[in-house]
């Protein structure tokens, strides 16, 4: 919807495997499904576009089991990069990344820049580091410019994410030996950062991020929910009753309660033209006021 | 049928009205202070600015510091502080809380260890890894950041300058400053001198600007160590650390 009002943007079609919430004005739209590759490069190739913004990731638990996550990560990017790279009118390419790709090793930077050596410690991270380096071989071998948006953990009230849900628990686990703080992103604003990456055909990774951090046992006290103070082999059996009770929480969820998860993101103002208004602490509010269920209420009576 | 409580459900009296806004004015008040101990957050680097101010409360029972050279600090912009450090005396964190406490700015300190809980409790108080770009993200950030010397026995000797770190410095084109501190174990007295800003003598195109900068910084150190004062007997009797030299 946000590229919709962008005045540069001429034509516009979406591929996604679920249709769109809010009626598209512009845009039109395929539902196509991640593994139909012969589809996806149809309608990539026909459509010839200038700029790909391809954010077709699946975050483990978020809306799959990791095994799921990674083989429709794995199919989406092999099949809408690919024809990307067969479109003769390309000039960018961005991707969608995130944070977990520097990894939290034992003496890794506590709030890692772009530059910073990439070395992911968790599943997720892995996949992230494959769309990145798929779509930057892709860059150097048709000569495209290919940015990434490597966001924080993102939490809205439409996305699923395992963080949010691990918070908005009854009860919320937190390591009492370490409680590292970590960072997190609101969908608007990585919606925007995406627009203006593919407005100013980023050729670089930038951090999108919001200001400040947050600990799990602070989010919980925001939250007024029952913080569970756990150590070493505990977080095994939180796993399984919090999986039991809906929020499975996935490895690279536990890592970032163990070791945090921060990023620098002061190179978002040079590169994007904007920084997020709302801080970590904002999101966590925001995230503990959203009601469970959205009820949008019909326009007009029809019975 | 008439309604006989109307007028009382209707009519505000004014000294009514008084009393609900005191009360009103009273209950956001208690809401202010009871949501701020509720709204506990962490700054980008995960210090957690009300447990430094709790620290800083404990540290002020146990020294009493005296802090001199602070106006040499700039107010907004970001600075690399450079203590002497005696071994196990924690300079750098003793001196980033003290220069929190007098300058209102979130001082961090450099050597903080990776490994919970240690790692994580001086995480809270503005520790950072011991990495160059970990300190050059904070420097560009505009942060104030202290790291010491390699620590030395005796109390009046500098120890090695880092010259990686303040490479970091260098590349985030960030103000140096020396700083000497001394600290007993046995009275209250403490102290902390900040130098003038280290330039470097000559201007250099390669990383040999680092060398001569880590080493115009420890001589500079050792200067204002010298300048501390306090009797020197020239005995072994120097080497312990009797007095905050300077301190009440």
């Amino acid at each position: 919807m946000l590229l919709e009002r962008e005045s540069w943007v001429g034509e516009l079609t979406g591929l996604d495997v679920d249709p769109p919430r809010r009626r598209l004005h512009r845009a039109s739209f395929e539902l196509v499904p991640a593994t139909d590759h012969g589809r996806i490069v149809d309608t990539i190739t026909k459509f010839d576009p200038h700029v790909v913004v391809h954010i077709a990731v699946w975050e483990p638990f978020s809306r799959a089991t990791p095994d799921t996550a990674r083989r429709l990560t794995d199919d989406a990017a092999t099949s809408i990069l690919g024809a990307a790279a067969e479109c003769r009118a390309l000039e960018s390419v961005i991707v969608r990344s995130g944070t977990e790709i520097y990894g939290r090793a034992r003496g890794a930077p506590t709030r890692p820049d772009e530059d910073a050596e990439l070395n992911p410690t968790s599943d997720y991270g892995r996949m992230l580091l494959g769309i990145e380096q798929t779509a930057a071989a892709l860059g150097r071998r048709i000569g495209v410019s290919v940015g990434a948006i490597r966001m924080g953990t993102v939490l809205g009230p439409h996305v699923p994410s395992p963080l949010g849900r691990v918070l908005r628990m009854p009860a919320v686990p937190f390591s009492v030996l370490a409680d590292p703080p970590f960072a997190v992103v609101e969908d608007i604003e990585v919606a925007r950062a995406f627009v203006a990456a593919a407005d100013r055909r980023l050729d670089q990774p930038v951090n999108v991020v919001a200001n400040g951090a947050i600990t799990a046992l602070q989010a919980a006290r925001r939250g007024r929910r029952i913080p569970i103070p756990l150590v070493g082999p505990d977080w095994a059996i939180a796993r399984v009753i919090s999986g039991l009770f809906g929020a499975p929480i996935p490895e690279h969820v536990v890592e970032a309660f163990h070791r945090g998860r921060l990023a620098d993101n002061s190179r978002m103002t040079e590169l994007l033209g904007f920084h997020p208004s709302a801080t970590t602490s904002d999101v966590i509010d925001k995230l503990y006021e959203w009601p469970t269920v959205i009820r949008v209420p019909a326009r007009r009576a029809v019975a | 049928m008439s309604d006989t409580t109307y007028e009382a459900r209707v009519i505000t009296l004014p000294v009514e009205r008084a009393t609900t806004a005191a009360r009103q004015t009273a209950a956001s008040a208690a809401a202010r202070q009871v949501g701020a101990v509720g709204a506990w957050s962490t700054d980008d680097w995960g210090r957690d600015p009300r447990l430094v101010e709790a620290t800083i409360r404990l540290g002020r029972l146990r020294w009493n510091t005296l802090i001199a050279g602070t106006e040499r600090l700039p107010a907004r912009a970001g600075a690399l502080i450079v203590v002497n450090a005696r071994r196990f005396a924690l300079s750098p964190i003793f001196t980033a809380l003290a220069l929190t406490g007098a300058t209102g700015r979130a001082v961090r300190f450099v050597g903080r260890p990776d490994v919970a809980p240690v790692g994580a409790f001086v995480r809270r108080l503005g520790g950072l890894l011991e990495r160059t770009d970990e300190v050059a993200g904070a420097l560009r950030a505009g942060e104030v950041v202290v790291m010491g010397a390699h620590p030395e026995v005796h109390p009046r000797r500098v120890g090695r300058v880092d010259h990686r770190l303040i490479g970091a410095a260098v590349a985030t084109r960030t103000s140096v400053f020396p700083a000497a501190t001394a600290s007993s174990p046995w009275g209250r007295s403490a102290r902390v001198e900040i130098g003038a800003v280290a330039r470097p003598t000559r201007r250099r195109r390669g990383p040999l600007i680092e060398l001569e900068l880590a080493d115009l910084v420890e001589q500079r150190i050792q200067r204002l160590l010298d300048q501390l004062g306090g009797a020197q007997t020239g005995t072994p009797l120097d080497w312990l650390p009797l007095s905050g030299m300077g301190g009440d």
